[in-house]
């Protein structure tokens, strides 16, 4: 009787340029201690100058793989059909002078886009008239309501994202880290069907 | 003369309607009730909240269309002012997710680990530019 291999393949792992991907680095084994030995250094795929920076290797590749070395395996995959590898070139480091540029960017442009939309929105007409409304009398900077307001204003949006400096207000995910979840799955999903050969077959392929 | 009056009345209920109607969508594409509601833990009180942002937009109609006044102390404006000013930074806060800007500035410019930072940057760029329009740029 054919010995069973449960095979789990990962996600996403990353890998240097020139490194062997083993099996073991893939997926997730499950057999015999024996045979584990000998699958988990089976080199599946080794990564060259030719790859760009995402490769996906599918499940069919795993097998095949295997099978060259074993005909005598059974194997049952469970999870995801394929693995992304990402190829990290020499690990950037991020330039402090290009930070401290996108940081003045945001910071100037968040700055001028709250003052546009006062001035959109006639806001302060509306505090003059709230101000008249809640103490009878008419002011023309009603400084005492505007102050609050700014500083609640940064206040909102720290309460929104769940983060006061690396202080959480609450054990749950922020917006913000689902939504780069998100994105990063969303692209995921697209290398997924577009670098893997194996999953879309057109027409003119042979 | 009363079909006139009557056909005001009718334009006026159905300009209500769909202001409203659009207010609410607004609020709901930017998720800011569950998003507090999941920070307080009070799911279950959904319907409550639902309530408060209805009378809070009436009463806001009615204050602005009839514009009482009334002789309260000045501190007041204190906390309205901030509690004012955290919803609006909630929506400007939602609007930059909605927009999916955080993501993608971290991939382009590759600081995935310093996101707060880049949040923070907003953060003060709307506190600082709020303040300045108050207190210096309006005539």
């Amino acid at each position: 009787m054919a010995e069973i291999v449960y095979l789990r393949m990962r996600h996403r792992i990353q890998k240097k340029l020139r490194d062997k991907v083993l099996l073991k680095d893939l997926a997730q084994i499950v057999a015999d201690p024996s045979s584990t030995a000998i699958l988990q250094d089976l080199c599946i795929y080794e990564v060259s100058e030719k790859d760009q920076n995402i490769i996906v290797v599918d499940s069919t590749q795993v097998l095949r793989k295997i099978r060259e070395v074993n005909k005598n395996i059974e194997i049952q995959l469970i999870g995801p059909a394929q693995t992304i590898i990402e190829v990290v070139f020499k690990r950037r480091a991020m330039s402090i002078p290009l930070f401290i540029i996108v940081w003045l960017l945001l910071f100037t442009g968040s700055a001028l886009t709250i003052m546009n939309f006062h001035e959109d929105v006639s806001m302060q007409y509306v505090h003059q008239r709230l101000y008249k409304m809640i103490t009878g009398k008419e002011v023309d900077k009603p400084l005492i309501f505007q102050i609050p307001y700014s500083i609640g204003l940064g206040l909102g949006m720290i309460i929104f994202f769940n983060h006061v400096f690396k202080k959480r207000l609450n054990e749950e995910p922020s917006p913000l880290e689902v939504e780069v979840f998100n994105y990063q799955q969303s692209i995921d999903q697209y290398v997924i069907m577009n670098e893997n050969k194996e999953s879309m077959k057109k027409l003119d392929d042979r | 003369m009363i079909a006139n009056i009557l056909f005001v009345m009718f334009i006026g209920l159905a300009w209500g309607t769909t202001v409203g109607a659009g207010y609410v969508a607004f609020l709901t594409v930017f998720g800011i009730i569950p998003r507090l509601t999941q920070l307080t833990k009070t799911g279950n009180k959904i319907y409550a909240y639902e309530w408060s942002v209805v009378c809070g937009a009436v009463c806001g109609t009615i204050a602005f269309l009839r514009e009482p006044t009334f002789s309260l102390p000045q501190i007041l404006l204190l906390f309205w002012g901030l509690a004012g000013g955290i919803y609006v930074g909630m929506i400007a806060a939602a609007l930059t997710e909605v927009l999916n800007v955080f993501p993608l500035l971290a991939k382009r410019v590759g600081v995935d680990d310093r996101l707060l930072i880049l949040m923070m940057a907003i953060v003060f760029g709307k506190i600082c530019g709020s303040l300045f329009h108050w207190m210096y740029f309006v005539p």
